[in-house]
């Protein structure tokens, strides 16, 4: 090969794939031939380098509140409910289908919420347990991903009844497991969706596991710093967040 | 596309706020990267035209890059060997042509594929490989000129 006829075969040998009697051309060339050499090696380094460039900033979170905040006022999205769910089902098919989306909506923030207030004080807690509680038993394979307020509210009460075996045998041991795996609200969730909306169910599916993975590492950074109060909003906003997302889902397949 | 930090943030703002008004109009008829990246295109495209700034197709500013001829710094005997200077290359990427620092971005910054690039900028296949060869012989001559200068001044 030539040196011109290896300049106009170097976008080939840089990115795509070349045949094998090319590849064994060029590199023959370049053996013999510094200035050739010379030039493969550099665009290869600039090409190389500036993956460096990529950006690993995310923009302020001014921007994303800003963002939030049009959208809620155009409508598209709406403050989670942590006290009581009233938006509920209007077809009797869907009713039956999705009519515990919005308590566990609701008892997922109670949930971050018992967490947050568990994680800033575990002496506390260890000696004299803040919240009325009963140990699950680990064979129990309905052991449940909620938390019990110390008050009950309306939506734990609404819970405990649609969630008979489940919301009364809660301990922080099991608070504290929340979201480590895929939850069987989760999956009921996804199941729901993929009936009811089946079009959304992949996009449901991964911001699901983005919210979820959200909590995990939230819940770790809390553990490692029990007494920061960022982490603990932090913590408390992704709980807020998954169930927002929950609320949508509810309102779109309404 | 803008090199100003608070007009960035704007744009971002409104691509991020499109990209929730229109989610449900996704298909999938492309990677989800790729349609971001045509719905911020088009937003800063809108913004710009908004302005009054004129705005030249792509295609239209490739070939106008075909017709200028390369430069030679006289740094044949510079070599780019070892790692280049970060910052260096930001300034070299920065005076790139337009069409040219598009290409050269989506892809060895990005990591876009050739494919994408052209549904992202309208362009064919073919020209966005061509331009990003040249892209890079560019920036491979500003690189050696600037470490030139930098060995002469010390």
């Amino acid at each position: 090969m030539t040196c011109s006829e290896v300049q106009r075969a170097l976008p080939e040998f840089l990115d795509d794939s070349p045949g094998l009697a090319i590849q064994t051309d060029f590199e023959t060339h370049l053996k013999s031939c510094p200035d050739c050499s010379d030039l493969v090696s550099d665009l290869k380094l600039i090409s190389s380098e500036a993956r460096q460039l990529a950006a690993t900033e995310e923009p302020a979170s001014r921007v994303w509140v800003r963002i939030a905040s049009e959208l809620r006022a155009e409508g598209l999205i709406h403050e989670p409910q942590s006290i009581r769910p009233i938006l509920l089902p209007t077809s009797p098919r869907q009713r039956w289908n999705a009519w515990w989306l919005a308590p566990v909506a609701a008892a997922l923030v109670a949930a971050g919420s018992y967490v947050v207030s568990h994680k800033a004080a575990p002496q506390v807690a260890k000696h004299a347990p803040a919240t009325p509680v009963t140990p699950v038993t680990a064979s129990d394979p309905e052991a449940p991903a909620v938390a019990a307020p110390s008050v009950p509210t309306p939506a734990h009460q609404e819970l405990a009844q649609k969630f008979p075996k489940r919301t009364d045998n809660i301990a922080p041991a099991a608070a504290a497991t929340i979201e480590s795996e895929p939850s069987a609200e989760d999956q009921q969730f996804l199941s729901a969706v993929s009936t009811l909306a089946p079009s959304m169910k992949a996009t449901y599916e991964s911001q699901l596991q983005a919210v979820n993975a959200d909590i995990r590492e939230s819940q770790a950074y809390l553990d490692r710093n029990p007494g920061d109060p960022d982490a603990r909003q932090h913590l408390m906003d992704a709980y807020e967040q998954k169930a927002l997302l929950y609320q949508i889902a509810l309102d779109r397949i309404q | 596309m803008v090199s100003n930090p608070a007009q960035a943030e704007d744009l971002a703002q409104e691509a991020f706020l499109q990209l929730f008004r229109k989610i449900s109009t996704f298909r999938g008829e492309s990677a989800f990267s790729t349609w971001l990246h045509r719905m911020t295109v088009n937003v800063v495209l809108m913004q710009l035209r908004k302005k009054g700034l004129p705005v030249v197709s792509l295609e239209e500013t490739l070939e106008a890059d075909d017709e200028a001829p390369r430069k030679e710094f006289g740094t044949k005997d510079v070599k780019l060997t070892g790692s280049i200077d970060r910052l260096q290359l930001q300034r070299a990427i920065d005076r790139l042509p337009p069409g040219y620092r598009t290409v050269f971005v989506l892809h060895d910054v990005e990591g876009f594929e050739h494919n994408e690039i052209a549904q992202i900028v309208g362009c064919s296949i073919g020209n966005s490989k061509s331009q990003l060869h040249k892209a890079r012989l560019k920036l491979r001559d500003y690189l050696k000129f600037m470490r030139a200068e930098k060995a002469k001044t010390g």
